[in-house]
This record gives C-alpha cells, sequence and structure tokens, in this order.
C-alpha cells in the first residue's frame, strides 16, 4: 500500500435530474464530477476550491461513502469508500460546516460522551483524548455550557474537537470558517493547521475564503465543471494569485496622482481611492509611501481580494505572474 | 471490533442523550401540557354527565374513574408523540440524512432511540398533569404491581410501533412531493382508531374485532386499557399483538430503508 | 354608511389578493385545506359514534353537535380568511411590525387584520357550511340563520384574537399566554356549553366567552329562535369591543415608545 491517504482517478458522477411533471417529465443527465485524478499524501493539507456547482461537495461525498461514483476509482487510506464504507467512517472524521453534530440544548460535555459511545472508543481512551482536546482547543471553559449559548467561534472550536475524538486519520472540513469573525477564524484557522502539523493528519478543506487557503493548506487545488483547473502549492499560489491586495483610501483633499507599477485603479472619486495592488511587484511598505506621498491620509483599510476574484482570475488567464501593465479605467 | 455490548451501550446512550436534551426545556414541554388539562377536564365532564345520564356504574367495563385515567393515558401517548416523520422528510429534502452515513450508525435506529429518549421525557411530563388531574377529580384507580409491570413493557412497544410507522412515512418522502397528508391521516386513525377518545368496547359491535386487529390499537388502547384494569389474559393478548406489529413493520422498514438507502447512494438524497 | 362599504370592498381586495397569493403554491394550499377538511370530519365522526350509543346528552343530539361543529368551524375559517393575522398580533406588536401598517391611510386595526390569510381556515369555512347541508339538510330560513350566526361568531373570533393578541402591549411577548388562552377558548367552543357548571360557566361567560359560540347560537337554531340568536350577536359585539378598547389603549403605549425596549 502507498502512503497515499486519499487516491482519485478518473472520477465521474453524473445525476440524473428529472424536470416538469406527468407525461411530460423529461430526464437529463447532469454532470457534477467530471474527471478528477489526484493523489493526496498521509498528512498533507489541502484546500479543496471552486464555485459553487464545481463538483466540490461531490466529490467529497464519495470520498466519505456516502455516493458511489459513475466511473472512475478512489481509494481513502486504502479502502474503497463506497463498498468499505463501514470501516472508513471510524477512521474519518467530518466536519460540516452549517450543519452541527453537537446537540443543541445541551454542554458540548454531552456530545463528546455520546460521540465516545458512537464511536465505542474504551472509556480510559476516551478520557484521555478529550482531555488533550479540551485543552488543545481551548474549550475547558464552556465545556458545560448549553451549546445555544456557545458564540458561533466556541462553537465550531467544539465542533471540530468532536469530530476528532475518535482519531481519525483523513479529516474532511466543508466550509469550517463560514459566518465566523475576524478574530474566530483565524483561531480556528491555526488550531488547524497546527493539529494538522503536528499531529500527521491528512486535512481535506473546502472554502470560500482566501485566507482559509492562504493559512491553513500547503496545497490547492481549483476544480470547475467537474475538472481540475489547478493543482499547485498554495505557496506558489500565494506567489501568483494571492499577492493581490484591495486597498481604499480617503484623503483629506484631492490627492496628487497615484501611479506606480503594480497598481491599479479600481473606482476613483474627488477624495477617495481604492486601488488594487499586486505586492509581487511592489512590497506593501513602498505601496504604502507611495500612498501617502499623494496627499494627507483620513482613512485607509486593506483587504485580500475576495476569492471568487481570485478564482475568476485563474480560469481567465494561464498561470504566469501578472505584469501589472494594464492601467486603470 | 463490535460487540453486542457496545453496540447497545451506543444506542442506550443517545436515547439517554436525547432524554436529557428534552429536559433542558422543559418549560416548552410544560406549556403543552396546558392544553392536555383542558381537553382532560373537558372528556371528565363529558363522562360525568354521560354516567349519570345513564345511570350506569360502568361504560364498556369501565367505571367513571376507570374512565378518566383510560383518556389521561391515551392522551398523554398521543401527546407525547414527536414529530418523527417530519423530521425524517426533511432529513431527506435536505440530503442532511447523507451525513448520518459518516458515521458508525444505523439511522433508523438512531432516529428511533433518539425518538425513545424523547418521548419517555414528554410522556412523564404528560403523564404526571394526567394523574394529577385525575387523583383530584376521580380519585385512584385500583391498581396493582403486577398490572404496573404489565403496562411498563406494553408502553415501549407501543413507542416502537408508532415510531416505525411514522418512520415509514418520512422515507416516503423519497418519493412523494408531500407526506403531510399522510402524516395527518396516519395520526388521526391513530387518534380515533386507536381509542382515544372512547375505549373500543363503545365502538359499533361488528368493528370491534378489525379494530383490535389493527395496529393502531397496539399503540393506543392496548397500553390504556390494561393501566386501568389489569389482566393477564388480555396482557398476552395485547403483547402478542405488538409483537407481530413489530415484526411487520420493521421488516417494512428494512425493505424501503434499502430501496432508499440505494436512491441515496446514487444521488445523495 | 360609505365608510363601510368603503372598508368592505378593502376586505374583497385584500381576499382577493391573498387567495392569489395563496394559490400560487396551488398544490400545498389544496392539501392543507383538504387535511383541515378530513380533520374536522374526524371529530364528527367520534360524535356520531358517541351518540350511536349514547343518543341525548344533556337534551343535545347528534344533529345539534353536529351543528354547533359546523357552525364553530364556519365561524374560525371565516374570520381567519379575511383577517388571517388576527392570530399574529402577538407577533406583530412583540417584534414591532406595527409601524409599517401605520404609514397607510387607513384605520390601523381592520387594515392589519386584513392583511395576511391562514389556508387552513378555507379547510375550516367550507368544511362547516358543506357538512351542514348535508348532515342537518336545514330549510331555508335554518340554512339563513345559519349562515348569520356564522358571521356573527367570526366576528367573535376575530375580537378575541385581538384581545388576546394585544396583551402583549402590557405584559412584552406573550405569544405563548395568548396562544393557550385561544387554545381554551377553541377547545371549549367545541363541545356542548351545557356539560359545564358552577365556576367554569361563569368563566364560559367571560373569559372564554365560548357560550355565544357553543350555546346561544344552538338554541336559537333549534328553537328558531331570534332572542338566543341576538343574544349570540350581542356577545361577539362585547368580545369585540373590548379587543378594539385593548388594542388602542395599548396602542398609545406603542406609539409613546414605552415599548422601544422589546422591538430591539
Amino acid at each position: 500500500m502507498s502512503d497515499a491517504a486519499v487516491t482519485i482517478e478518473n472520477l465521474r458522477k453524473t445525476f440524473t435530474l428529472q424536470t416538469g411533471k406527468g407525461l411530460k417529465r423529461t430526464s437529463s443527465e447532469v454532470v457534477a464530477v467530471d474527471d478528477i485524478s489526484l493523489s493526496i499524501p498521509s498528512g498533507q493539507s489541502v484546500a479543496f476550491i471552486g464555485p459553487n456547482g464545481a463538483g466540490k461537495s461531490t466529490t467529497i461525498k464519495i470520498l466519505t461513502g456516502i455516493l458511489r461514483p459513475t466511473a472512475g476509482s478512489a481509494t481513502v487510506l486504502g479502502w474503497v469508500p463506497w463498498t468499505d464504507r463501514k470501516k472508513l467512517v471510524r477512521q474519518i472524521g467530518a466536519v460540516f460546516g452549517q450543519r452541527s453534530q453537537l446537540w443543541y440544548h445541551l454542554p458540548p460535555r454531552d456530545t463528546f460522551e455520546l460521540l465516545g459511545k458512537i464511536y465505542e472508543l474504551p472509556k480510559n481512551d476516551y478520557t484521555k483524548r478529550r482531555d488533550m482536546l479540551i485543552e488543545r482547543f481551548g474549550i475547558g471553559t464552556f465545556l458545560d455550557t448549553q451549546v445555544r449559548k456557545l458564540s458561533l467561534g466556541q462553537r465550531m472550536r467544539a465542533e471540530i474537537a468532536a469530530s476528532l475524538l475518535h482519531h481519525p486519520r483523513v479529516l474532511f472540513l466543508d466550509e469550517p470558517t463560514i459566518g465566523l469573525d475576524v478574530m474566530a477564524r483565524q483561531e480556528l484557522r491555526d488550531l488547524i493547521r497546527e493539529w494538522n502539523k503536528e499531529e500527521g493528519i491528512t486535512v481535506f478543506l473546502t472554502s470560500h475564503d482566501a485566507g482559509d487557503i492562504e493559512y491553513v493548506a500547503r496545497r490547492v487545488v481549483v476544480v470547475n465543471h467537474g475538472k481540475v483547473v489547478l493543482d499547485d502549492k498554495v505557496s506558489s499560489m500565494r506567489r501568483q494569485y494571492l499577492g493581490a491586495k484591495v486597498l481604499s483610501v480617503k484623503y483629506h483633499d484631492n490627492p496628487a496622482a497615484l501611479d506606480f507599477p503594480g497598481a491599479t485603479i479600481v473606482k476613483s472619486s474627488q477624495y477617495a481611492v481604492r486601488l488594487e495592488v499586486d505586492t509581487q511587484v511592489t512590497a506593501i511598505e513602498a505601496v504604502m509611501e507611495h500612498i501617502l506621498k499623494a496627499g494627507s491620509v483620513a482613512d485607509i483599510t486593506i483587504e485580500d481580494p475576495p476569492l471568487e476574484e481570485v478564482i475568476a482570475h485563474i480560469y481567465s488567464q494561464p498561470p504566469q505572474p501578472s505584469t501589472g501593465e494594464e492601467d486603470g479605467e | 471490533m463490535s460487540s453486542g455490548i457496545t453496540v447497545a451501550d451506543k444506542y442506550w446512550w443517545i436515547s439517554l442523550t436525547s432524554a436529557k436534551s428534552n429536559l433542558a426545556y422543559l418549560a416548552e414541554i410544560g406549556s403543552r401540557v396546558f392544553f392536555l388539562g383542558v381537553i382532560l377536564y373537558i372528556f371528565l365532564r363529558l363522562w360525568q354527565v354521560t354516567y349519570s345520564e345513564t345511570g350506569s356504574q360502568t361504560l364498556g367495563g369501565l367505571s367513571l374513574p376507570q374512565m378518566l385515567w383510560y383518556l389521561a393515558i391515551t392522551e398523554s401517548i398521543i401527546l407525547s408523540g414527536p414529530r418523527v416523520a417530519q423530521s425524517v422528510d426533511q432529513d431527506v429534502r435536505t440530503g442532511a440524512i447523507s451525513i448520518h452515513f459518516i458515521r458508525p450508525l444505523s439511522y433508523p435506529l438512531y432516529c428511533l432511540f433518539n425518538t425513545l429518549g424523547e418521548r419517555a421525557v414528554r410522556f412523564f411530563v404528560n403523564m404526571s398533569v394526567g394523574a394529577l388531574i385525575s387523583v383530584v377529580f376521580v380519585g385512584f384507580v385500583p391498581m396493582n404491581w403486577l398490572g404496573f409491570f404489565c403496562f411498563l413493557t406494553v408502553l415501549p412497544l407501543a413507542f416502537v410501533i408508532d415510531f416505525l410507522g411514522n418512520f415509514l412515512i418520512g422515507l416516503a418522502a423519497f418519493w412523494l412531493e408531500d407526506t403531510n397528508g399522510l402524516v395527518l391521516i396516519y395520526s388521526r386513525m391513530t387518534m380515533i382508531l386507536g381509542g382515544m377518545l372512547i375505549p373500543l368496547e363503545l365502538f359499533p359491535d361488528s368493528w370491534q374485532a378489525t379494530l383490535k386487529m389493527l395496529p393502531f390499537s397496539a399503540v393506543v388502547y392496548g397500553p390504556a386499557r390494561l393501566f386501568v384494569s389489569p389482566d393477564l389474559a388480555f396482557y398476552q393478548d395485547i403483547l402478542f399483538r405488538q409483537v407481530v406489529a413489530c415484526i411487520f413493520f420493521a421488516l417494512a422498514v428494512a425493505f424501503v430503508f434499502r430501496i432508499a438507502s440505494r436512491r441515496v447512494f446514487a444521488n445523495g438524497g | 354608511m360609505r365608510t363601510l362599504v368603503n372598508y368592505l370592498k378593502l376586505a374583497a381586495a385584500y381576499t382577493r389578493l391573498n387567495l392569489d397569493a395563496q394559490l400560487e403554491y396551488r398544490g400545498a394550499f389544496y392539501s392543507q385545506v383538504v387535511a383541515m377538511f378530513i380533520n374536522n370530519c374526524i371529530w364528527v365522526w367520534f360524535w356520531v359514534l358517541f351518540f350511536g350509543r349514547f343518543k341525548v346528552l344533556r337534551g343535545w343530539d347528534i344533529n345539534d353537535v353536529v351543528t354547533l361543529w359546523c357552525i364553530a368551524a364556519s365561524g374560525f375559517g371565516l374570520a381567519h380568511t379575511v383577517c388571517g393575522n388576527a392570530l399574529q398580533l402577538a407577533v406583530l406588536i412583540a417584534r414591532g411590525q406595527l409601524d409599517v401598517w401605520m404609514l397607510y391611510p387607513r384605520a390601523l386595526l381592520p387594515h392589519i387584520l386584513l392583511g395576511r390569510m391562514s389556508a387552513t381556515a378555507w379547510g375550516d369555512a367550507i368544511f362547516g357550511y358543506i357538512v351542514y347541508l348535508i348532515f342537518v339538510k336545514p330549510d331555508l330560513p335554518h340554512f339563513a340563520l345559519f349562515v348569520a350566526l356564522t358571521v356573527s361568531i367570526a366576528f367573535l373570533f376575530v375580537g378575541f384574537s385581538i384581545f388576546t393578541g394585544s396583551l402583549t402591549f402590557f405584559l412584552g411577548n406573550s405569544e405563548s399566554l395568548a396562544e393557550q388562552w385561544r387554545y381554551a377558548m377553541i377547545t371549549f367552543s367545541t363541545y356542548p356549553a351545557t356539560l359545564f357548571e358552577g365556576a367554569v360557566k361563569i368563566l364560559l361567560y367571560t373569559l372564554i366567552p365560548a357560550v355565544f359560540v357553543s350555546y346561544y347560537p344552538i338554541i336559537a337554531l333549534r328553537q328558531l329562535s331570534l332572542s338566543h340568536a341576538l343574544i349570540a350577536v350581542a356577545g361577539s359585539a362585547a368580545v369585540v369591543a373590548a379587543g378594539v378598547f385593548v388594542f388602542y389603549y395599548g396602542l398609545r403605549r406603542y406609539e409613546s415608545g414605552n415599548l422601544m425596549e422589546m422591538r430591539g
């Protein structure tokens, strides 16, 4: 057996969609996953991204044994998910974004206890594991608070800890940071990254958030129309696509013209400028200097471009460093 | 890897957790109890008047105190029913059902034990109020430990049968656009044909054999009747019919669920 | 008189609009209506079974009880097909949603009430008229009186919903109190009032005014007695008056902003 945690070869999944009613009913075939091949070594963290309907969740469902593919093959931890589902489920953990496995009216402790029983963990092993997770995820303070009274960030931490109780070797995370505030999001990313590094667990993550991918994953796979469009290290993807920052600047007076390599004016009005900057071309410190030189700054915000934009970028151009030559309107 | 004991322990904990979770919002259950109180009072008056106008000591073999206790139990059974069909329907339509496949659990058994835990709590709360009203207005009925024990064995079976029926209707969501109609018809059949409002003995004589054969009587009438007039022969009879109904429904659930899971594996629910 | 006609026109317009909106989801609408119809039939069936055994209950026979179910269902149904928001009043007040309605150049209360339609209420309304015609087989005067009394009962239910819903002005969110009170009212309205005595009987004339559904209208129909019918109408008028008074009295607190804290 190879040390690949997940292998996928020429995976294909089509659904039959029925439209209309009665006699006028027609069925058509919808391709969710067209042809995906992938190999994920044990212990790697992979971000699986793409627009809605790209085939992300179908792939996850196949890998967790919920769906049977139309063609192709896949193994997870050496098992074929849809035939060895019962063996496989004891070795994998999953957190599905907004679908909680915690009991709403009970404290997390009760759900942990129940999960211990569901996965048939021996008492000693369970207690040791639980206490370790409580400490690592910092959930001791709200372990006995009813879930409905927890903040979303606390809830998500408990949620992920709960999915790790049974020592899974692969963890599937579907939109884990959705709805969280900036602080809680960063906390959760750090926790997942550390866990992945220290425990050597394979992490398979889908997200809409560029930050999740930058801070958690080492490898990024972009899918669209059921096919892999890009499969690369996050570090090189960052170099190519995530180097862009969006800056909104407000001035007290009419500013001087902003013109330096790597900058694109997105929008400008009398006192305000919104510009996209490629930090590979001009480092962020230099960008700030340019901005401050242009006039007396009243306010400034710096954001990452939304992931949709990054992905659109990937689809629209061949993967090569952008030169920042194009001009503003 | 999984011995019988750990599996039993697993499902027992599901029931326990579900019961605990329901205890956590007892206040909400409490407000539903108000309705039980109103309806029991009205039925008390209805039967008080009926007994006095007919001038008989017993109707359908039950005295007035027995009648009120009978109604307290049937109402408690009916009003404690969790919304099983609706939640299964929901799981099927939203695809949430597939989430249950990534844990070492059987979905039907998970639902069953979850329901039993919830229903135990709700029945206990309802029954406390029902018993209180009965004691205040008509006093106790003659009871013995054997009768009480018999009652406690048929009650869970009644809940299991009711669960299986509702679960089947919920699974129909795989094929039907709307299951609410079925749910309503099933629940009204349980109420009327199960004998929630009047004991089966007071139905027209020609119906009684059929009514007692139907599973509804094993859910409502059986346990309540056994509670107010314990009788070993009746106990054996009701137990036998419950076991038959359980086996029949369980086989049906197993069969339908197999077909349904194939659809989940093909379409994700 | 002009205003009355004016508001009747408004009611008709709203009812048509609401019905159109409901019919957008035709399948769901019809199945809800049919479900409610069947539900009511089951209760009538219970009474048929009961009277199959006992014939007469405190002077009431099966026709009286079926009449009661029909008149209560049609009255309730009529009330909430036209004034579907009556049931939502507590929620509307608690969430501060009256503001929207205050912007219109129409009297606030009737306008709010008309703003919504309950689909199941159609099932109730239709059930009552059909079953009364088929089961009791009335002659023309009886049927005319029946229809008139369902209108009176509809006013009673609307007035009662306004009354219980408006308590939210004074007690904060009393949604569940209003609901249980209404539950009690509806339940008591569907059993012969003659079953009850003493304190409960007083209750049925006051806090749970069910006698104007389950006693006077039935006697009026049985004896074709105008005086009983008038008492029923007077009872409805009193409940509506009480409801309207409590609503507008409470509204003064709402407008003065005393209720800001519970709107957040």
